[in-house]
């Protein structure tokens, strides 16, 4: 009698994966050997328990956890744009956001146009530096200029040049350093 | 010799007049207006400028003409003189700015409108300086050129204008 295949082997032919000439001599074989068609009727009593057990205790499980997942998750519905969604608010409390908001608009023109906010803040830097801002109203930037006697924001004095001196241009405009220009000596 | 004064206390006082309602009107503000006025005061400047007109002849340096300004402004805020002339109208505007090192930056404007005898043709000069001086230090402008013996040949008059800058004294 040759010798029997090992378990492994067996397993294999039992799930029909061995190629057909070994195939044929494994199936000579267990024709043949009492040892090895017990060890194939114990491969079937396994696979008919897996089968029974996976029919039914795992499946009703299965099928109840399936059902809850989707009950929770809404298949084929999106969720709206943000542009899209309603607030709803009751009448009191949206009429007083209005008039809040409404004041709030307001109040910013009102400071943004308004010109009567004089002050002269000094600020000394930490270094020594001072920076002086002035904000003083529309008028009385008038009353400072004509006290200036301009009408623009500079100073002028006017000078008044004889008649009787006959001025000719004699080049371009220029300016420097008194000691630039020295004097001509005879 | 004609001789303009200018003053900026009216113009400080006007501030600190300004500054004591703003006191009102600004209750974190916590500067004493003489404090500011002081401040003010130890910043302004003294912008002096000279103009003359020189005769044509280069040997004589007693001028024909000549004018002085003298005006008190704050680093950054500008004074400008204008002369009038029979054909000719100057403008020169001096912004003295402080600097770092203590001395002045002096940004001057120059404009010269001017007509042609002649022709009645006017021709305009624009110019723009930025010079860094000392206090004292004089500087000259000379708006329609700076002559040459040929010039002077010509009998042609001169003119120049001197500025000089020096920190605000106050009179005791």
């Amino acid at each position: 009698m040759p010798m029997c295949p090992d378990l492994e082997i067996l397993s294999a032919y039992f799930d029909d994966e061995i190629p057909a000439p070994w195939g044929r001599e494994v199936a000579a074989h267990v024709a043949t050997c009492e040892r090895c068609r017990a060890r194939l009727a114990e491969l079937q009593e396994t696979r008919s328990i897996m089968t029974e057990e996976d029919s039914q205790g795992w499946r009703a499980p299965m099928e109840r956890v399936r059902r809850r997942i989707l009950a929770h998750v809404p298949i084929g519905r999106q969720r709206a744009s943000v542009w899209r969604r309603q607030v709803a608010l009751p009448l009191p409390v949206a009429f007083l956001a209005a008039v809040l908001i409404l004041t709030f608009g307001i109040t910013l023109a009102v400071l943004a146009t308004r010109t009567n906010m004089g002050y002269i803040r000094v600020t000394k830097a930490p270094a020594g530096g001072t920076e002086y801002q002035f904000a003083v109203p529309y008028d009385k930037v008038e009353a400072l200029l004509k006290s200036m006697g301009g009408a623009d924001a500079t100073i002028e004095s006017v000078m008044t040049i004889p008649k009787s001196v006959k001025l000719i241009p004699v080049g371009e405009p220029r300016m420097g350093k008194a000691n630039e220009f020295p004097r001509k000596k005879p | 010799m004609p001789r303009v004064r200018g003053g900026i206390v009216p113009l400080l006082l006007a501030l600190a007049v300004v500054h004591t309602n703003a006191q009102a009107q600004a209750p974190g503000s916590d500067t004493d207006p003489k404090e500011a006025l002081q401040e003010l005061l130890s910043k302004a400047l003294t912008v002096t400028v000279s103009a003359r007109v020189l005769p044509p002849d280069a040997q004589e340096e007693t001028p024909v003409w000549n004018a002085e300004s003298t005006k008190l402004t704050l680093p950054g805020r500008s004074i400008k003189v204008r002369l009038d002339g029979e054909n000719v109208r100057i403008y020169l505007i001096c912004t003295p700015y402080l600097q770092d090192n203590g001395e002045v930056l002096l940004v001057a404007q120059g404009q010269v409108w001017f007509t042609e005898p002649q022709d009645k043709e006017n021709r305009y000069f624009s110019t723009f300086y930025s010079i860094p001086v000392s206090f004292g230090e004089k500087v000259l402008f000379f708006p329609l050129g700076l002559s040459d013996a040929d010039a002077q040949q010509k009998n042609h008059f001169n003119i120049e204008l001197e500025i000089k800058i020096v920190p605000y004294e106050k009179k005791q």
